[in-house]
């Protein structure tokens, strides 16, 4: 409770709170849109983060998990009329326990071994997904549009989708900050920086890097299930993409790993660059090599990223920017 | 502190990815976005027979010299197109059939009603670099930003099922081209209407020529890409040449992006089946061709979908020699004003030759099918305001649900039932080949359906 006592996380809560209400205020689809995508990037982003910042171990396939919960969760909705909130809530509660299963042989591996590992599994998935019948396999599963009649019509399923996201985004920050200042989370930096001189301090690297990796799939995997409920179709490919784990890894370097702040500030700054660039006309050709470019750019002078760099520049800050 | 090892993960971590970013960077590719197209380059006079404005004394007032002539309305037309990523040869096609297609509405005066009322369309589209949740964004600001009248399609079924959704939600009406997959088409739209031929039907009729062209022919190899659009294909197939007497000895699918087709080659060899049906899209299906004859695999019979129908796909030599491919258009087709006549059905639009000739000198290469449908979705939304006489969406849709018509992309006529609604009903497929011709040089030919053929189908080696 202690830990909720702070200013920061309030703020914090606050601003991305805020700001998920402009499309609302302003009655925007399009910006709804945009911050619906955003939204989803920052889950995705803060939960690699609490994996990969905090306990130092490079999830290369973490969208394993987005694609699970949004099988999940599109299975029972379509199969059995879940209501959706429910469906993402169980599918959430799947993925977690299948990082759980997975998390207990895969985390004995370190650095490059663990991060190929994951990119491992993602593919595994994608595999089963593409060949199982149960679940569409390579054509996937699709909604009539009848279903959403259930929630006002697909326009106002999409606004509930949003609601819905804006409240994981929230309740990811909080629960990324929560751990970080909780003596579980010094647990995983020990382990971060040691793990075999955390042993000697008492901790259990075991036990710590499997809850945290349940923990860190229970968000993407709800944040799949509102995405996919929303798109109104699932499909391997599109569910288990890799390219979206190294874009949430980019900007969590982008705006500092093993900060609060780092990820939601990474993910705004790539996203907003990268609709920018890709709706520009005269730099649409050269926006993935302009993202690259900036990124080598970041990653040789500003290596702690956007948070990290502020927090060595300006010492005062660091009590208050996490 | 982070140890040494920990940075030299990091240093590689940051490689991986520069090398993923690097991977994905886009090829070089026509003007990028927005607005109007380019304007053609004026091929004197050759262009002349285009004129698309409808060929029936029923459609819009003449063009002539209207002294009180209004200023035109613009019609904005919306759409993503691939221009990075898997997707970017057929999504260019099917942008420069459209862009043709503006050119002659434009040469017509626009599109005018019976009031005098004339619009001119425009198109703003988008690269939506071949994914999925860059559509539903895209579209989305196309609708509330860019505020488009009308929404045209992205290329793929994959693609055009995510921009469908979209448009839907947001009450618009959207024709497609580009996408054949059946589900897109069943999931109760009220809006989109489709102009391919659905998936399902895009290799039955392969099985049919198949045991015309090879009567002793008996057992077949059903190879495809594990996607949506190819898998329902297959799955459409796999019964039908079933039901028609072939045993399917092969039936496997190979990942979206496989460009080693060397296993699939020796199963292939190991089953000796009499054909190969099947394929995905252009890269793989080419590949695929290409590792067939280079491993000299002796079958007669090889139908792939996608790839074929490309003007490019001769760029792989003898390879290309005896490959059939579905087309949802060709060239040498044979819809015309008398063809309709006979079909009791109107016909509208440019004639056959009057689309293949003004394509061809504005972009110095023949047409595919993919540039036939970007051509007939705005030719068909055209023919839709004539006849609704509006731009309000209810009476366009209404116009769409009673077309019955032929053009010089087919006859073309869309499902009103609430299930399937939009979904096309009347277009059919015809199967093309590359022959040789009498130079030697590599063509192509309908040689399926044989009323439509154009040349005697030639069997593999």
């Amino acid at each position: 409770m202690k830990t909720l006592s702070s200013p920061f996380i309030w703020i914090i809560l606050v601003v991305v709170g805020g700001a998920s209400l402009l499309p609302i205020l302003t009655n925007s689809v399009s910006l709804r849109e945009d911050m619906f995508l955003m939204l989803m990037l920052v889950i995705l982003a803060s939960s690699i983060n609490i994996i990969m910042g905090y306990t130092g171990y490079v999830s290369f396939g973490h969208i394993v998990f987005f694609g699970l919960g949004g099988y999940l969760a599109f299975f029972l909705m379509k199969e059995f009329q879940v209501q959706f909130m429910l469906a993402a809530l169980v599918g959430g509660a799947g993925a977690s326990l299948i990082a759980f299963f997975i998390g207990i042989p895969v985390l004995r591996l370190r650095g490059a071994y663990f991060a190929l590992a994951t990119i491992g599994i993602n593919e595994a998935f994608r595999s089963f997904f593409t060949n199982f019948d149960l679940f569409g396999g390579a054509v996937g599963m699709f909604f009539n549009f009848s279903v959403y009649d259930a929630y006002g019509g697909a326009k106002n399923a999409g606004q509930l989708a949003y609601y819905a996201m804006v409240v994981l985004a929230l309740v990811t920050i909080g629960t990324s900050f929560v751990i970080k200042k909780s003596k579980f989370g010094l647990g995983l930096m020990a382990i971060r920086e040691d793990q075999d001189a955390s042993m000697v301090l008492g901790i259990d690297p075991a036990r710590l890097k499997v809850l945290t990796y349940t923990i860190s799939a229970f968000f993407p995997a709800v944040a799949g299930a509102l995405f996919f409920f929303k798109n109104g179709l699932i499909e391997p490919g599109p569910a288990f993409e890799l390219h979206r784990s190294i874009e949430a890894l980019v900007m969590v370097m982008l705006g500092g790993y093993g900060t609060v702040t780092g990820p939601i500030v990474g993910a705004v700054v790539y996203e907003r660059l990268r609709g920018f660039l890709i709706t520009d006309p005269t730099l649409s050709n050269a926006h993935l090599v302009i993202a690259g470019v900036l990124l080598l750019l970041i990653v040789l002078f500003v290596t702690a990223g956007v948070i990290g760099w502020v927090r060595q520049r300006v010492p005062a800050l660091r009590r208050y920017l996490e | 502190m982070f140890s040494k090892m920990t940075r030299l993960l990091w240093i590689g971590i940051v490689l991986v990815t520069l090398l993923a970013l690097a991977a994905c960077a886009p090829a070089p590719t026509p003007a990028p976005t927005a607005a109007p197209p380019t304007a053609a380059p004026k091929p004197a006079a050759t262009t002349a027979p285009v004129a698309t404005a409808a060929p029936q004394a029923t459609t819009a007032p003449a063009p002539t010299a209207a002294p009180k002539a209004a200023e035109p309305k613009k019609l904005l037309l919306g759409f993503t197109a691939s221009q990075t990523g898997a997707q970017q040869v057929a999504s260019k096609k099917q942008i420069e059939g459209l862009q043709l297609w503006l050119d002659d509405v434009k040469k017509a005066g626009g599109i005018k009603l019976k009031d005098g009322t004339t619009y001119l369309p425009e198109i703003k589209f988008y690269d939506d670099e071949s994914k999925t949740d860059r559509v539903q964004t895209l579209y989305t600001k196309l609708i509330n930003e860019d505020k488009a009248d009308f929404l045209l399609s992205p290329y793929s079924s994959t693609l055009v099922k995510a921009a469908a959704v979209v448009s839907e939600q947001n009450d618009k009406v959207m024709i497609t081209a580009g996408a054949a997959d059946d589900a897109t088409m069943e999931q109760g739209f009220k809006k989109t209407f489709q102009l391919y031929t659905p998936a399902s039907r895009y290799l039955t009729g392969a099985a049919d020529a198949l045991k015309k062209f090879v009567p002793t022919a008996k057992k077949v190899a059903i190879i495809y890409e594990k996607d949506s659009f190819s898998t329902s294909v297959a799955n459409a197939l796999q019964p039908y040449a079933k039901s028609i007497g072939f045993e399917v000895v092969l039936f496997e699918g190979y990942d979206t992006g496989t460009t080693d087709f060397a296993p699939f080659i020796n199963k292939i060899t190991a089953a000796n089946p009499d054909a190969i049906l099947g394929g995905g899209h252009f890269a793989d299906g080419t590949t695929f061709s290409k590792q067939l004859f280079e491993k000299k695999v002796p079958i007669q019979f090889v139908a792939i979908l996608v790839a074929p129908p490309e003007p490019t796909f001769k760029d792989i030599g003898d390879a290309a020699l005896g490959i059939i491919g579905p087309s949802q258009w060709e060239p040498q087709v044979t819809f015309s004003a008398e063809s309709a006549k006979a079909a009791n059905l109107p016909y509208y639009g440019p004639s056959n030759k009057a689309f293949t000739d003004a394509y061809l000198a504005k972009y110095k290469e023949s047409p595919s099918y993919h540039s036939a449908g970007g051509y007939a979705q705005g030719l068909v939304l055209q023919k839709a305001i004539e006849d609704a006489d509006s731009v309000d969406p209810a009476k366009i849709v209404a116009a769409l649900d009673k077309m019955n018509l032929m053009t010089f992309y087919g006859v073309i006529k869309f499902s009103t039932d609430a299930k399937t609604h939009g979904k096309q009903q009347a277009h059919g497929m015809v199967y093309m080949q590359w022959q040789k011709d009498s130079a030697g040089k590599l063509v192509t030919q309908i040689v399926w359906p044989l009323e439509a053929k154009s040349a005697d189908a030639v069997l593999r080696k």
